[in-house]
């Protein structure tokens, strides 16, 4: 090796701390926000940006759709196709590619929606709002939210970790074909949910099917940091294989955030999944290829799923609401508290 | 009037049937149970989405003016309270409305309106394991409802199994309040590791009424202070020696623990009521006796007598500590004995911090005066106290008392020091000297 190539070496061994920092998730996401910023007019930045602290901000999320939850931050409608593309650029940074996924097909069906209802001003891709609160930083806490009818992300970044809790996905329709295609937003939390259900013995289906209605999410929006007593089945009580079939099915939620936060929030899930319970209420069958109509519920100590078809529409099994909560950690206030 | 609530109405039907993106059919009632020390909460949350607003309206809106006046709201959370019942281990519990929040009509019109209700009631005190029920009548015909228990900040209550009725209005579940400083488990049902926390919680509780009983510790502190001494023609004179100041010790302190035992017991069943009001005067009182006699004997011979029978008074006081406590005679018993043992025990083991230094002071000439300031202290504290509980009048030594009080540690290293001199100066001081001597 010769001494050129040696320092062309040297220099590449001394880049890579360097490189790597700087192609940490939570370094590409601060560039993507900033970048989005900069291609704001002040006044827009001014509606977009929040400080961290405030809580009336960081609760203005519903199923809802924007005329009855007025949200703020600025609507992908008003922006410009360049600030839009930064704007999505920059929501893609901080999810996973399945949770981008899920995402985008959870904003397109609202357009679905719009078009199914004559065009009804209430619904569409352009009524979702990003905002930011706080200063975007690979240190400082601060959070990203986007959201619209039918969603709610509340993703807060701390240093390397990011927390997706409390988040909501939701869809209307449930199922629809898009270019010959059939997409369902939502449709592994309930094929996933279902197979769990239908590997459980008779045994341990009489633990975890409760014997009453839930009508709704005993936990959406509104009800933060409350942690109701579990019911239903414990993990304990069921085998390696229906254990990783809840995971899995959990995975659904945590896995939305990009992959280092989801691995960590992971982590967590799995030293609590003993005292992790699964709860069913409802019709145990379901049509292949489409949702039931069941209400179920995963609880652990940092972890809160509800899923809750909605009857509204006609057709429950097309009107799915589901809520994500680390009732310990709700916003990152684990993190972010002194 | 009429018309606006036709014209409301009419808008809504209008708007719902635009609106149908949401649930809004259903009158959404989630209920979520909060148990707590000798407390339940509920706090109910009220949603009418917009198709069923109408019906809502009529039974809140009563004149149908479109307005809701906080008359009619509050008119509306009573009826409300009174479609809801609250039961534990079978008894019914008033519920108390303790907070109200009505959202904007606008919001309520779109189907957004959250009427919040918290309502709370006291739980009559019963055993460790117990039965709460709670129903949920409200609009039966449009309600959907959600119960849920919340997981009980108190970690030693713990939620058991729930059920329901299929609709959610019915909702009952079990809970155990396992507590350090509670009663002792009802019999039923109460497993042998509940009843020995039980009772070592009392254990725990005497001891903590005594360390935080100031006027119970300077009585007895008070009372031992001439003790070590003998009284000769109306005045304290001479040390009576190692032996007979610590037999007289012993006496009073158990003469004190048979007068509280007897009324802690009598009262704690229920033989004797002593009015608490009448009680604190007497034990005021109690340690300015004390005080005085502390400085010139007023009843010599007669202290294990005297303590006795202020005994008695103080032990009265200690029942109301524990009143209620006893579910039946069994329980009273181990409930009176684990607070009397942990009373016992505090004061053991404050004798055993103070008595020895007492015991060598007494043998000096420093005795005198520690005696005669002690005592002073004593009485001044007394007459604050005396006046504060029989006349209502400000006192502003109670405080100072206090804080003395929380610094026990220092005040008995205070005391140990001065022991120390004192023994010191006996011994390698020559006699004559104008310090401390051998009385």
């Amino acid at each position: 090796m010769n001494a050129s190539m040696r320092t062309v070496c040297l220099a590449l061994i001394c880049a890579l701390p360097v490189v790597a920092r700087a192609q940490s998730p939570t370094a590409r996401i601060v560039r993507n926000a900033n970048a989005f910023l900069a291609t704001l007019e002040p006044a827009q930045k001014q509606r977009v940006l929040f400080a961290f602290d405030d809580d009336k901000q960081r609760v203005r999320w519903s199923n809802l759709p924007n005329r009855m939850v007025q949200r703020a931050g600025l609507s992908m409608g008003e922006l410009t196709p360049a600030q839009r593309s930064a704007a999505t650029k920059l929501l893609a940074s901080a999810l996973s590619p399945r949770g981008f996924e899920k995402v985008q097909q959870i904003v397109e069906g609202d357009e679905v929606l719009k078009r199914n209802e004559n065009n009804n001003p209430m619904f569409g891709r352009d009524l979702f709002f990003v905002s930011i609160l706080g200063t975007p930083s690979e240190t400082a806490p601060w959070m990203l939210q986007f959201g619209g009818h039918h969603l709610a992300l509340n993703i807060t970044i701390v240093g390397a970790q990011g927390v997706l809790t409390p988040s909501l996905t939701a869809a209307q329709p449930a199922l629809y074909t898009e270019n010959g295609k059939t997409v369902r937003p939502l449709g592994a939390e309930s094929d996933k949910a279902f197979a769990l259900l239908n590997s459980l013995d008779s045994a341990q289906r009489a633990k975890a099917i409760l014997n009453y209605r839930v009508a709704d999410l005993v936990l959406g929006p509104g009800q933060d940091g409350k942690t109701i007593q579990p019911e239903g089945l414990k993990a304990t009580s069921m085998n390696e294989g229906q254990r990783a079939m809840l995971v899995d099915l959990i995975a659904e939620w945590s896995g939305i955030v990009h992959e280092s936060a989801a691995a960590a929030r992971m982590a967590e899930i799995m030293s609590g999944l003993n005292d992790t319970w699964f709860a069913w209420s409802g019709s145990t069958t379901h049509a292949e290829g489409h949702a039931g109509t069941a209400y179920y519920r995963i609880q652990g100590p940092a972890l809160v799923i509800e899923y809750a078809p909605q009857p509204l529409g006609g057709d429950p099994t097309n009107h799915i609401h589901t809520i994500y909560r680390d009732p310990t950690n709700d916003y990152g206030r684990k993190l972010t508290s002194k | 009037m009429r018309r606006s609530l036709t014209v409301t109405v009419a808008l809504l039907l209008s708007f719902a049937t635009r609106a149908d993106a949401h649930q809004l059919d259903e009158y959404v009632q989630a209920s979520k149970i909060a148990v707590a020390r000798d407390l339940v909460r509920v706090e109910l949350r009220l949603t009418p989405g917009v198709k069923v607003l109408s019906r809502v309206l009529a039974v809140i809106d009563t004149n149908g003016d479109g307005i809701l006046s906080p008359v009619e709201q509050r008119t509306y959370a009573e009826r409300v309270r009174r479609d809801l019942s609250l039961a534990v281990d079978g008894r019914l519990l008033s519920l108390r409305l303790v907070t109200l929040g009505f959202p904007d009509m606008a919001d309520m019109k779109e189907g957004l309106g959250e009427i919040r209700m918290d309502f709370e009631a006291a739980v009559p005190v019963g055993g460790v394991d117990r039965t709460l029920t709670f129903e949920n009548q409200h609009l039966r015909d449009v309600a959907v409802y959600l119960a849920n228990a919340l997981v009980p900040q108190d970690s030693a209550i713990r939620i058991g199994a729930q059920r329901r009725s299929y609709e959610q209005a019915s909702f009952t579940f079990e809970y155990s309040q396992t507590d350090s400083s509670r009663p002792l488990a009802r019999a039923t049902g109460a497993s042998p590791a509940s009843e020995a926390a039980g009772y070592f919680g009392m254990v725990r509780l005497g001891m903590h009424h005594i360390a935080e009983g100031t006027d119970h510790l300077l009585f007895l502190l008070v009372l031992l202070l001439p003790a070590p001494l003998a009284a000769v023609a109306g005045r304290w004179g001479r040390y009576a020696g190692a032996r007979q100041g610590a037999a007289r010790l012993l006496r009073i302190v158990t003469s004190f623990t048979i007068g509280h035992s007897l009324t802690l017991a009598a009262a704690a069943s229920g033989v004797v009521r002593a009015p608490s009001g009448i009680v604190e005067v007497l034990i005021a009182l109690s340690i300015l006796v004390s005080a005085v006699h502390a400085m010139r004997p007023i009843f010599p011979g007669r202290e294990a007598l005297v303590a006795a029978g202020f005994g008695l008074v103080h032990g009265c006081a200690f029942a109301t500590t524990i009143a209620g406590y006893g579910i039946d005679p069994w329980h009273t018993v181990l409930t009176v004995l684990g607070f009397n043992v942990g009373i016992e025990l505090m004061q053991v083991a404050i004798l055993v911090a103070t008595v020895p230094w007492l015991l060598s002071l007494a043998r000096t000439t420093a005795y005198a005066p520690l005696r005669v300031c002690g005592a002073g202290a004593g009485a001044v504290a007394a007459l604050g106290w005396i006046g504060e509980r029989a006349f209502g009048m400000a006192n502003p030594i109670g405080p100072l008392v206090d804080a003395a009080a929380s610094h026990g540690p220092l005040l008995i290293a205070a005391l140990a020091a001065t022991a120390l001199l004192a023994e010191w100066r006996v011994r390698f001081v020559p006699r004559g000297s104008p310090f401390v001597t051998r009385r």
